[in-house]
This record gives structure tokens, C-alpha cells and sequence, in this order.
């Protein structure tokens, strides 16, 4: 069915090369502010594509990514705390047995992430697709608080409001984006398979997919654990790169943003996704401004904070009714798509003496 | 023992009785009639049949499995597909996305295998692509492959969507007014596909027709709902000249 499936591999190949190279200069030569914002596009990447595909792909509109990014923030760090770290920082009420005493590296605690929130989205999965549409969107939307409060007021794993201080900052842009890159592959190659023809069937018409011997409730099943594997990973990027994290990080603000993301790329697109985690991200950090103080000759405006989230909601309203298909409709990134664009510029180029 | 029996059918949906204890019995290779006025009852018999209305009472036995209950999936899998009186085609998808779809339910792959492209999964997906194809062949669409599905005519949507039910690899079908909004040309056209795929694939055949003609042409018995009770049933000829099912289509006086 793909063709020139040799000739796109080796231009993908080729692409990520590149990409590392552009990852090492950055590393190398870019400020600390700029490594900064290239990490939190990773993680943006990584958050959206996987709340795009129980979103987007699937077409179940649910609320709950801050609560899986939460869980998977917990995990990582208090598995990479060290004993006596964690025994420093619980002055209210001791930790309890065994986390106190577990200690795993980066790696096994990004996993260890990813598996916990998964489990925790899995058993999550049977009550919540009992309901569809606007029921679903309120019920993840409780869970998201339900593990926020819950996260306020276990002391003795949460350190409640008082937060997890002193992660190692061990994010940098290999592991950002070495997990963007591996989230990225692995959702976009479900999507192009049978179980994702399988997840579009669920969201178009879910009773022809059953009449055609989908189990509905299992693909979106296997979508939302799928996502809540991928976000709790994300959690676990996330509290290594800002090394602090208590409750209030993770408020519906987090999912809001996911889904102002996965709106402006074109929900049911992995590519729009990524590009517009990048774009958002970048534009939050050039919107800035807004929130300061402005001074225009003899206007002053005070310094106005959450200006940023005005604007958002404001290019969120405007594309849900003039440009609902966002940047990319359903449409995927694919080689033959971009040499197909270029060709006409080469015949162009061609053509002149 | 049957190829499949259904026995004191009977829907309430509150307190309309919109099927009265429905019985009927089909052999192995058949095409039957349902035929009766608007609102009889015809399409309820089918979703309770493909497992889309739990029966209120009564029993359907499918080749030894009781699958009054079941999951309409799970009976899609035990070899019972279906069309949609209202054609229910992905639109967004292919022509022939729609009937791969179809075949997912037959894979044996893991998703993990799906996503690292293992061997199995890789001999499936050109299994599913391949024999998409090949039923797409069967109702003349194979040109339209890549077409959007939602794009095509009526009458070509109509046979996706029986393209689609075969992909499942069913042995009694179920199809809901398969002639609706064809012209006698493309319904000619229907008739003898429908006697072909019969044969092809060992299938049984149950559908509701309005058009009379068709109906006649095509199936060997039939059964008359009216209000959601059985009326009558036997062959073409016995149906055209039976008084009930006369006076239940002109109303009576
Ligand atoms: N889900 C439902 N809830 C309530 N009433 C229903 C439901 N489905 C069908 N009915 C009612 O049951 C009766 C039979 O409907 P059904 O669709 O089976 O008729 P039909 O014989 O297929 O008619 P047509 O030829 O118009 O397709 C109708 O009175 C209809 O209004
Ligand atoms: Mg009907």
C-alpha cells in the first residue's frame, strides 16, 4: 500500500539526524533559557500527542491528562529521591513504608511512570466509558480534581501541599526529546494500523463498528491507557526538568492547555499535535509581554497575569467556529505529501536557463 | 439441530409492543423475506437478532449459541453481519478503509505487534489490504478503492456496505432494505450480486425489501410482520394472494 517505503525511511532516518545534530548544537552553545523552552516543547509534544489520541483519534472528549501527568510526576520523583532526601523533606508526617526507601535511576523511574499511570488509567477505563459525550467529558473532568485533592492530602506520599522539593534536574534535551521522538513513533505507528482503523471506526460511528465486530469499549480502552502511559511518562520529564512539584502544578490549567494544543494541530492528527505543542509553546513564551507592565507614552497599563490564558481562549473560541479542522484536519505528515509539494518548485527550477 | 431459530421474540419499548413473539427458523444457504408496512416491527427484529436491542422476552439460537444478550460485536464474530437501513459507511475513510476495518475483528495480533511491525502483523495487514480488495472486486468498487466512502452514489454506497459485512466473514447476513433508492436498473444489478455472494460464500440470507418485485425475485419464503405480530408467511405465491397481507398494505376500510 506505501509507496517508496525504502526511499521514506531513509529520509526519516536522515531527518532524525539532523535533528540530533541541531539537539548536540543546542545543548552545546544554547542559553539556559532557550534549553529550557526547547524542553518544555518536548514535553508538550509528548503530552499532546498522547492526549490527541483518546481525544482526537478515538473521539472520546475527556478532561483528565492533569491528573495522569500528576501521577506520573509523583512517581518518577519519589523514586529518584534518595532515602535521606525524602526523610529531609517529610517533616510533617513521615513517608511511608517502602517508599521511603525505594531509589531506582532516571530511566527505571520514567517507566515506572509510565506503568503505574497506565494501571491507574486502565482501571480508570471501566467506570468511565460506561457514560460517552458530555457525561464523559464531566466524569474525567472529577477525576482530574479527585487526584489533585487526594494528592493535597496524603502526607505521608505526596508531602501534600508541601510539594516534593529537589528532584535532580536530570531532564536535559536528550532525554526530553529522545522520549518525544519514541512517544511520537510509537502512537503514530498505532494509529496507522489495524487498531487505529479500528479506534477512527469507534469515533465516527460507534454502532457500525460494532456491526462490523469492533469492541468499542476495549479500543478506547486500549487508547486511553495507551495515553495515560505516554502522560505519566511526561510527568516524569516534567518534575525532572522544574525539580519542584506540588499539587498546584497540575490544576486544569495543564489540561487546558493540552487541549487548546490538540485543537489548533487538528484533533484526530498526531503531526498537528506536535506542531502545534511547538507553536503554543513558543507563543506562550513570546506572549510574555502581555503580562507585564506596558507603557505607551501616556497610557499605562498594569501588569495583567494570566493575559496569556485570555489569549488562548480567544484563538480556542475563534477556531471552534471558523477554522474547526485546524492546522491539519485528520491529515498526517508523510514524505510523499512534502516531495509532492516540492516537485513542482525542482521542474520550476529546472525550466530556467 | 438449526442453522438459526429464534423463538417468541418479543420488544417493548415501554408500552409498545413492537415485535410479538417472532418466530422463525432458517436453513443453511437460504434467502428469506420480511416484508410488512412502515413501523411493523421489521428493523426491531434485526436489532434484536444483531444484538443491538436486548429481546424483552424470547430466545435466538445460532448455530448451537444462544445469543440473545450478547454484545453486538460478539455476534458480529460468531458469523451474523449486517446493513444499516440508514447506510452507515465511515465517510471519512476510504472505500476500502471501510472494509479493512471490517477485517480487524479476524486478526490475531497484539497491538505491541502492530506497532513494531512484527512478521504476523505485517502478513495480516497485506491479508486485510488484500482481501479488501478482493471483496471490493465482487461488488465492482475495486476502482474506487481510495475514494472517500462518503463520496460515492447511493447505490455504490449501498454495496460497500455489504463489501464491508462480507469482511467479517459472516455466515448468516442481514440486510436492511438493501434496494432503497435504486433505480430497477441498479436493483437488477443488486439482485443478481446478491445471488452471487450467496453463492460464493455459502451464505444465508435474511433481508426486509419494500420493493415488491425485488422481493419476490429474490427470496424463496417470506414472513409478514404487521404491528409487530406475524401476519404470514410461505412462498411468493402464496404471500401475493394471501387476504391479511393484502388488506395490512392497503389499510383496512
Ligand atoms: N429505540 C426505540 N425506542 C422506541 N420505539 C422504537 C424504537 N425503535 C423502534 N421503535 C418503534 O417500534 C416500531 C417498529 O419500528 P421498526 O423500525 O422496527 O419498523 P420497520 O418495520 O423497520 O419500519 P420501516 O419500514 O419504516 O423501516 C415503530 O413504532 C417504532 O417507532
Ligand atoms: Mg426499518
Amino acid at each position: 500500500m506505501e509507496e517508496h517505503h525504502r526511499r521514506n525511511q531513509i529520509l526519516t532516518v536522515i531527518a532524525v539526524g539532523i535533528g540530533l545534530l541541531f539537539l548536540y548544537g543546542a545543548q552545546e552553545y544554547a542559553t539556559s533559557y532557550q534549553i529550557r523552552i526547547l524542553n518544555n516543547c518536548a514535553l508538550f509534544v509528548i503530552l499532546a500527542a498522547s492526549y490527541n489520541l483518546i481525544n482526537g483519534v478515538t473521539g472520546q472528549f475527556s478532561l483528565e491528562p492533569n491528573a495522569f501527568v500528576a501521577i506520573g510526576a509523583y512517581t518518577s520523583a519519589l523514586l529518584t529521591l534518595t532515602p535521606a532526601e525524602k526523610q529531609l523533606s517529610f517533616i510533617i508526617e513521615p513517608i511511608m513504608w517502602p517508599l521511603g526507601v525505594l531509589h531506582a535511576p532516571f530511566f527505571i523511574s520514567l517507566l515506572a511512570a509510565g506503568v503505574v499511570t497506565a494501571f491507574v488509567g486502565f482501571l480508570m477505563g471501566f467506570p468511565v466509558f460506561r457514560v460517552r459525550g458530555d457525561y464523559l467529558a464531566i466524569v474525567t473532568l472529577g477525576f482530574g480534581e479527585v487526584v489533585r485533592v487526594v494528592a493535597n492530602n496524603t502526607q505521608t506520599i505526596t508531602n501534600g501541599p508541601l510539594g516534593l522539593k529537589g528532584i535532580a534536574p536530570h531532564t536535559n534535551l536528550w532525554w526530553s526529546w529522545g522520549i518525544a521522538i519514541i512517544t511520537v513513533f510509537f502512537i503514530a505507528r498505532l494509529v496507522r494500523s489495524s487498531f487505529g482503523r479500528a479506534m477512527k471506526a469507534v469515533k465516527y460511528d460507534e454502532t457500525a463498528a460494532e456491526a462490523v465486530g469492533i469492541n468499542a469499549f476495549w479500543h478506547k480502552m486500549l487508547a486511553f491507557t495507551t495515553s495515560a502511559f505516554f502522560e505519566g511518562v511526561g510527568g516524569g520529564i516534567l518534575a525532572h526538568l522544574i525539580t519542584t512539584i506540588s499539587p498546584t502544578l497540575f490544576t486544569f490549567f495543564l489540561t487546558f492547555n493540552l487541549l487548546i494544543m490538540i485543537v489548533v494541530g487538528g484533533l484526530g492528527s498526531t503531526t498537528g499535535a506536535c506542531i502545534a505543542a511547538i507553536i503554543v509553546t513558543f507563543g506562550g513564551e513570546y506572549l510574555r509581554f502581555v503580562e507585564e507592565p506596558i507603557n505607551f507614552w501616556f497610557i499605562h497599563i498594569p501588569a495583567i497575569p494570566g493575559m496569556r490564558m485570555v489569549i488562548f481562549s480567544i484563538i480556542l473560541i475563534l477556531m471552534m467556529i471558523f477554522a474547526r479542522n485546524g492546522i491539519m484536519g485528520t491529515k498526517e505528515f508523510s514524505w510523499n505529501w512534502v516531495l509532492n509539494k516540492i516537485k513542482p518548485v525542482k521542474i520550476f527550477l529546472r525550466k530556467k536557463p | 439441530m438449526d442453522f438459526f431459530t429464534t423463538k417468541n421474540l418479543t420488544m417493548k419499548f415501554g408500552g409498545l409492543v413492537a415485535v410479538n413473539d417472532f418466530n422463525i427458523t432458517l436453513e443453511k444457504g437460504e434467502i428469506v423475506g420480511l416484508i410488512g408496512p412502515n413501523g411493523a416491527g421489521k428493523t426491531t427484529v434485526f436489532n434484536m437478532i444483531a444484538g443491538y436491542y436486548p429481546p424483552t422476552e424470547g430466545a435466538i439460537v445460532f448455530q448451537e449459541n444462544i445469543i440473545g444478550g450478547k454484545k453486538a460485536n460478539e455476534i458480529t464474530k460468531l458469523g451474523i453481519a449486517r446493513t444499516f437501513q440508514n447506510i452507515r459507511l465511515f465517510t471519512e475513510l476510504s472505500v476500502v478503509e471501510n472494509v479493512m476495518i471490517a477485517y480487524h475483528c479476524r486478526i490475531h495480533s497484539t497491538f505491541i505487534g502492530a506497532v513494531l511491525r512484527l512478521p504476523l502483523y505485517r502478513r495480516e495487514e497485506k491479508m486485510m489490504y488484500e482481501g479488501a480488495m478482493e471483496y471490493l472486486r465482487e461488488v465492482g468498487l475495486d476502482d474506487l478503492a481510495l475514494e472517500p466512502s462518503g463520496s460515492l452514489p447511493y447505490g455504490k454506497q449501498r454495496r460497500l456496505e455489504i463489501a464491508r459485512a462480507l469482511a467479517t466473514g459472516p455466515q448468516l447476513l442481514l440486510l436492511d432494505e438493501p434496494a432503497a433508492g435504486m433505480n430497477p436498473n441498479e436493483t437488477q444489478e443488486l439482485l443478481q450480486l446478491i445471488l452471487r455472494l450467496r453463492d460464493n460464500h455459502n451464505l444465508t440470507i435474511f433481508l426486509i425489501e419494500h420493493d415488491m418485485k425485488f422481493v419476490m425475485q429474490i427470496c424463496e419464503r417470506m414472513k409478514v410482520l404487521d404491528y409487530g405480530t406475524t401476519i404470514a408467511e410461505g412462498t411468493p405465491e402464496e404471500i401475493q394472494n394471501n387476504e391479511r397481507v393484502i388488506k395490512a398494505y392497503l389499510g383496512e376500510a
